[in-house]
């Protein structure tokens, strides 16, 4: 029977988690520790459906890696880790800008202050979990690599997660204006 | 005081020291950049970019990076297909000297286009209250979230009687709604109506636990044929074939259940009997009546 939680924070605090631990797929050779961004999540008040403490956990996990993902595939225009921890719309839009950054030699650098993130939607079937995320992000653009712009600002995505067999996935990824949810 | 070459090395730093401090802001941010704060998605942008000579261009969106050389003093244009998707895009442009203005314009959903459907479960039993799970994600022709709250219209067709509907506004993009199902049996279609946009979905409502469970006993020597009138819910609708019915008899031997399947809305067992019998009918928690058998020794 699965628990459920009536008001939950759960939070990905270790900064530094090895990638073999975030996959149930066994990997034969040793992975490197990664710095994973800060997760927090919300889940007080969510509805219809209350939220399960694993699953909680393993959201704000996924999260953070799906943060860390983004952020190397921007950096290294690289998407080969983009299909661990995304699926859809967002998979195909990060893989389209990874792409389009290739062409045109401009990478993107994020310095990833952490997220606060909290649950606004849990469908009763349990197949689908809107989050809105307030992140504090540093976005440096490179073109090649001179620096040409600089960001250090506040931002807000509305995310959509759905379950796969062994983890939940990055469905949707849209910004937004900053906004009470 | 001798000026010497120290000093006038040391005078020097101090008026480049206060050069810089009036290009470097200047070189820093460039000209200021007017874009629009809100655009639709899929619609042209012109941003008028001051200034004289040659620049260079970058939009760095959710799935898009252009570069591209502009003339300064004249009005940029960003296509159409470049500012689909939904999200915040970063506008930069520097100039022959490297100096860079940037701004940010948000590019939301246009109108909606897409549902994303989801109704839970696929089958349900009749009349039972808050089982019916529908959920709607409303997407614009790029499939951006409409973030815009926008009414959907969740119409319920049962196989039998009238039809309703029930109207939810969008939060973030998501309607959703429950309900209980309705008393008969058979498909029920819900669509899910927003704007000028439907999709629709089927649910198979089937009866629920039987309501009552009477049988009748004909005796024949040693057996005894037991049969079942029409098992129904409490809805009148028949339960479906392959529902266990048990019939247990106890007589002089002892007692022996015989499970049996409803088939064409009864069902069916025979017995031998050694002298006087009790037979009882169930079918799942619902006991129906008992018949006594005098068999013969």
């Amino acid at each position: 029977m699965p628990r459920f939680v009536k008001a939950t924070t759960f939070a990905i605090a270790v900064s530094a988690l090895a990638v073999a631990q975030s996959s149930a797929a066994p990997r034969t050779e040793p992975q490197p520790q990664v710095q994973l961004p800060e997760v927090h999540l919300d889940a007080i008040g969510l509805s219809p459906r209350p939220i399960e403490e694993l699953t909680g956990t393993t959201i704000a996990r996924h999260y953070a890696l799906a943060w860390h993902d983004l952020a190397l595939g921007f950096e290294s225009d690289q998407a080969d880790g983009l299909d661990e921890e995304f699926v859809g719309f967002a998979r195909d839009r990060l893989m389209q800008r990874i792409d389009e950054q290739k062409q045109t030699g401009v990478h993107v650098r994020i310095l990833d202050h952490g997220h606060h993130l909290r649950a606004v939607f849990y469908s009763m079937d349990g197949t689908a979990m809107q989050l809105a995320d307030h992140v504090q992000l540093e976005i440096q653009t490179f073109d090649g690599n001179k620096l040409v712009d600089t960001q250090n600002s506040p931002h807000d995505y509305i995310v959509l997660m759905t379950p796969g067999a062994d983890r939940w996935y990055v469905r949707d990824l849209q910004e937004v204006s900053a906004k009470p949810f | 005081m001798k000026n010497t070459p120290r000093c006038y090395f040391t005078l020097c730093k101090r008026v480049i020291g206060l050069a810089l401090c009036f290009v470097l802001p200047g070189w820093a941010s460039g000209a200021e950049l007017h874009v629009p704060a809100t655009v639709e998605a899929g619609r042209t942008v012109s941003i008028p970019v001051p200034g004289s000579g040659q620049a260079t261009f970058y939009l760095v969106g959710p799935d898009v990076v252009v570069k591209r050389g502009v003339n300064l003093g004249s009005d940029l244009q960003i296509q159409s297909s470049d500012i689909r998707t939904a999200g915040f895009y970063r506008v930069i442009v520097c100039d022959s000297s490297s100096a860079c203005s940037s701004a940010t314009f948000e590019v939301k959903a246009a109108q909606p286009a897409h549902l994303s459907f989801f109704l839970h479960p696929s089958r349900v039993p009749v009349s039972f209250p808050d089982s019916i799970d529908a959920t709607a994600f409303v997407f614009d022709q790029y499939y951006n979230l409409v973030l815009t709250p926008v009414a959907v219209d969740f119409r319920i067709t049962p196989a039998s009687g009238a039809s309703f509907s029930r109207q939810v506004p969008t939060r973030n993009g998501v309607a959703w709604m429950r309900m209980g199902s309705t008393p008969h049996e058979g498909a029920v279609e819900v669509t899910a109506v927003s704007g000028k946009v439907e999709e629709a979905r089927v649910i198979q409502q089937v009866a629920a636990e039987a309501c009552e469970v009477r049988m009748k006993a004909v005796t024949s020597g040693k057996t005894v044929t037991l049969e079942t009138d029409p098992v129904r819910d409490c809805s009148g609708n028949a339960v479906p074939d392959g529902t266990v019915v048990s019939f247990t008899k106890i007589d002089r031997a002892g007692k022996s259940t015989v499970d049996t399947p409803i088939k064409k809305d009864v069902a069916r067992a025979q017995f031998s009997v050694e002298g006087p019998a009790r037979v009882s009918v169930a079918c799942g928690v619902v006991l129906g009546n008992e018949v006594d058998v005098n068999g013969k020794l």
